[in-house]
């Protein structure tokens, strides 16, 4: 497992000096530290105006919605009502895949993602959880239980027709536990979510911006780390190395996201993989417009790779990697088990952009890695 | 002041050692230090090196280790494994094991320099360890599927679904403190104080005997060279390749030691960019040393033991502080993963245990004593509750404390 935690490294520390060091730099002297004269803050306001904010909007909307469809299901618990349910999970599931990776601010605080994102779920606890009616779903040890990998089995894994989730949550003894249980889920979700979006409303987005200094601890230093993280741990490792084996030597299939549901495994990740070089790219959420960005970052100082442009390689393997997923199962969990060689050839694929951004880029923007592996033990 | 002077002394023997290798013109043969470049080394065309003790009594340690975590063990079963006796099945189908003489308990705290005439505080550390066994048995395997919380013995899951922790009503986790505590207890205790001390070097007749090359009967090595070997077991004897156990030691987390006592921790603190080359710096003082008992030059022998005795103490340190700077670091989380914490405590809390078997380079004694490590120990478990109630602020002092009789800062060794 990896865990995120402030380093102030020996490797920071050289690059350190050599910043200040080195005065063949054109772009010294400038606003970050005397790093370069990149405009940070420019690019934080991009991604707080245009990015984080707009997604964390469109996320909660579709939380509400998912909140509405969850009250029509308990009070009237039919197959129609379970299809407009599970599609309103679908549609929020998908925007989380936008979201997922600004865990900084009060999403950091409340661990946002670690309770709403966590898979696989342990059913036996679920169902103990139904069956008693008491549980605390803010404790730490209970994220396995909630969010939207339970809502999963909820919706989709208690039977394999429709009519057999409905029975469920109408004729079973304990019909009313699952309903209490869904609708305490969701509840928790739109509050959480609440709160993420209402703190960079009310003052969390000018405290983001303006914290454009290059410190360990500043915006950008932070975003990128985030980024980056998310891209490792949550993206490549989560939904595609660890399901592939890459970790454990052995295929797992039932570690994939949604499983229960089993054909949207793909889409979710391929609505993440978009996400991620859209935010490289400075993309407003739901638009074409691009502002600053990583990329604009990197040619501003004119980061060469191998006789190309660092952003330019960076793109270039983000596109590599959507080809390589292309021809993947809409069910990942499918997909190791039919061919699980062409799961790993696209871990290998999102590896490689591991490399030019964790090593080439940071090394560039004079960003330092905040995280490392933990113990494992 | 003193370690340098040792290092010196290393260094210039080291020296020595080059110019009387690179003129073998005017030299005798005995007179020189050959140095190989692995950790071999022959006798008559075979070879002189064995440890096969260590390697057992690690694979010992590691069987016991992991049946602290199974739940249907008995206390009774637990102990004859700690303390094992040839010929009885403790190890299941391991043959090897079961017919071993050797056990891990008659080792424990049992160095010549440290508890040949200390028996009172030997009895007492193996109480120690018999009550994380018994503690383990009686307290947490009965609340096995019951969830922890402050003042109540069970499991804790880690977040994220992770792991789930099993610990007793003050938050430890017993196989974590005896495993680590091990770590100093067995592994250090007898590399450091045992067999790289004089004592046993040069018991009776060794030296006599190493200078004449009187291999022991039906051996190929003198008693001097086995018993520096058997240090060198404590360390390396899980090595795939005994010879190059470095092959598995590395900068990066891509490799992980050799078991989870000294090599793993040995990896992990040579990974830390502050300590880097730490791992290489022991194996080679490790050879020099052979080399030097080959060679007859006792002096380097010793410089090496000091070099050794240094820099494993140094690895139990930083450990002990990365475990409490870590946990310190999870209980000022704003959301608090308890079962991650106290996995890194009850780590720490074995390393800071082991920390009284540590070795001076130049002196007969542990940078930190029984008494201090104690009182370290009372400082962390101090609230009714135990690691429930420990504040970050307990924890860095205490990381302080350790540090402060090292040569490293609490920074260096939490990263």
């Amino acid at each position: 497992m990896m865990v995120r935690k402030s380093v102030f490294s020996v490797i920071a520390l050289v690059f350190f000096m050599l910043g200040c060091s080195s005065d063949n730099n054109t772009n010294d002297e400038g606003a970050n530290g005397g790093k370069d004269s990149f405009d940070r803050k420019a690019l934080l306001t991009n991604i707080a105006d245009n990015i984080a904010i707009p997604a964390y909007q469109k996320f909660s909307e579709d939380i509400t919605a998912l909140k509405a469809s969850t009250s029509n299901f308990v009070t009237t618990a039919n197959a129609s009502n379970l299809v407009a349910l599970r599609q309103s999970w679908i549609t929020a599931y998908t925007s989380w895949q936008s979201v997922g990776m600004f865990q900084i601010g009060k999403a950091e605080e409340l661990s946002l993602r670690n309770f709403m994102n966590v898979y696989p779920v342990t059913v036996s606890d679920i169902e103990s959880n139904v069956t008693s009616g008491s549980y605390d779903l803010t404790s730490v040890t209970k994220q396995d239980e909630q969010g939207f990998g339970a809502l999963d089995y909820l919706l989709n894994g208690l039977s394999d027709t429709d009519a057999g989730i409905v029975e469920f949550y109408t004729t079973n003894p304990n019909a009313s536990g699952y309903k209490k249980y869904i609708s305490d889920l969701v509840n928790r979700m739109d509050d959480l979510t609440k709160q993420v979006l209402a703190d960079w409303k009310n003052g969390y987005r000018d405290t983001f911006v303006n914290n454009n200094g290059s410190s360990a601890t500043s915006s950008l230093d932070k975003i990128v780390n985030d980024f980056i993280f998310h891209y490792e741990k949550h993206f490549r490792a989560a939904k595609i190395g660890i399901p592939a084996g890459v970790f454990s030597g052995t295929p797992l299939d039932t570690k994939v996201e949604a499983f229960y549901k089993k054909d949207v495994s793909k889409a979710l990740f391929n609505t993440s993989l978009t996400a991620l070089q859209d935010f490289f790219n400075g993309k407003h959420f739901a638009s074409t417009t691009t502002g600053e960005s990583l990329k604009t970052y990197l040619d501003f100082l004119n980061t060469i790779k191998n006789g190309e442009n660092l952003s330019l390689l960076i793109n270039n393997q983000f596109e590599a990697s959507k080809k390589k997923a292309a021809s993947l199962d809409n069910d990942l969990s499918n997909q190791v088990r039919s061919n699980n060689t062409l799961m790993l050839e696209t871990y290998e694929e999102l590896q490689k952009n591991v490399v030019l951004l964790k090593v080439d880029m940071l090394q560039a923007i004079s960003v330092s890695v905040d995280y490392v592996d933990a113990d494992g033990d | 002041m003193k370690i340098t002077s040792l290092l010196k002394i290393a260094c210039i023997s080291g020296v020595f050692a080059f110019i009387s290798c690179s003129s073998d013109d005017d030299a005798a043969p005995a007179d020189q230090i050959k140095e190989p470049t692995n950790y071999t080394f022959e006798r008559d065309g075979k070879s002189s090196v064995s440890f096969g003790g260590q390697t057992t009594r690690i694979e010992m340690a590691t069987i016991l280790a992991g049946k602290l975590k199974d739940n249907t063990q008995t206390e009774a079963v637990l102990d004859a494994m700690f303390d094992h006796k040839k010929g009885a099945n403790d190890f299941g189908d391991n043959a090897d094991l079961n017919a071993s003489t050797k056990s891990v308990r008659s080792k424990t705290a049992a160095s010549k320099d440290y508890f040949s005439i200390n028996v009172t505080d030997a009895a007492d550390i193996k109480k120690d360890f018999d009550g994380w066994i018994k503690s383990q048995v009686d307290d947490v395997f009965p609340n096995w599927t019951k969830e922890a919380s402050a003042g109540v013995a069970g499991f804790r899951q880690e977040a994220e679904g992770g792991s789930k922790r099993y610990i007793t009503a003050k938050g430890l986790e017993l196989n974590q403190v005896f495993a680590k505590s091990l770590i100093g207890g067995l592994m250090a205790d007898q590399a450091l104080n045992n067999y790289l001390g004089k004592a046993v070097l040069e018991e009776a007749d060794n030296v006599k005997n190493n200078d004449n090359g009187t291999v022991v009967e039906g051996k190929s090595y003198t008693t001097m060279e086995h018993k520096w070997d058997e240090a060198y077991g404590y360390l390396f004897g899980a090595a795939p390749d005994k010879a190059n156990p470095l092959a598995n030691i590395g900068t990066g987390s891509n490799q992980k030691g050799d078991d989870s006592f000294l090599s793993k921790y040995l990896d992990r603190v040579n990974d830390d960019t502050d300590f880097t080359g730490i791992a290489s710096d022991i194996f080679n003082a490790f050879k020099l040393g052979r080399a030097a008992i080959v060679a007859k030059k006792y002096d380097v022998r010793d410089a090496q033991a000091a070099i050794i005795r240094e820099k494993v103490s140094q690895v139990i340190a930083v450990r002990a502080v990365y475990y409490l700077q870590q946990g310190k670091k999870a209980l000022e989380a704003p959301v608090v993963d308890h079962a991650a914490a106290f996995h890194d405590l009850s780590e720490g809390y074995g390393f800071i245990y082991s920390l009284q078997f540590t070795r001076k380079p130049d002196s007969k004694t542990p940078y930190l004593t029984r008494s201090e490590v104690q009182g370290l120990i009372n400082q962390l478990m101090s609230g009714t509750n135990g690691l429930w109630d420990v504040t970050p602020k307990t924890l860095q002092t205490i990381s302080e404390a350790i540090a402060k009789k090292f040569s490293f800062t609490v920074a260096q060794a939490g990263s």
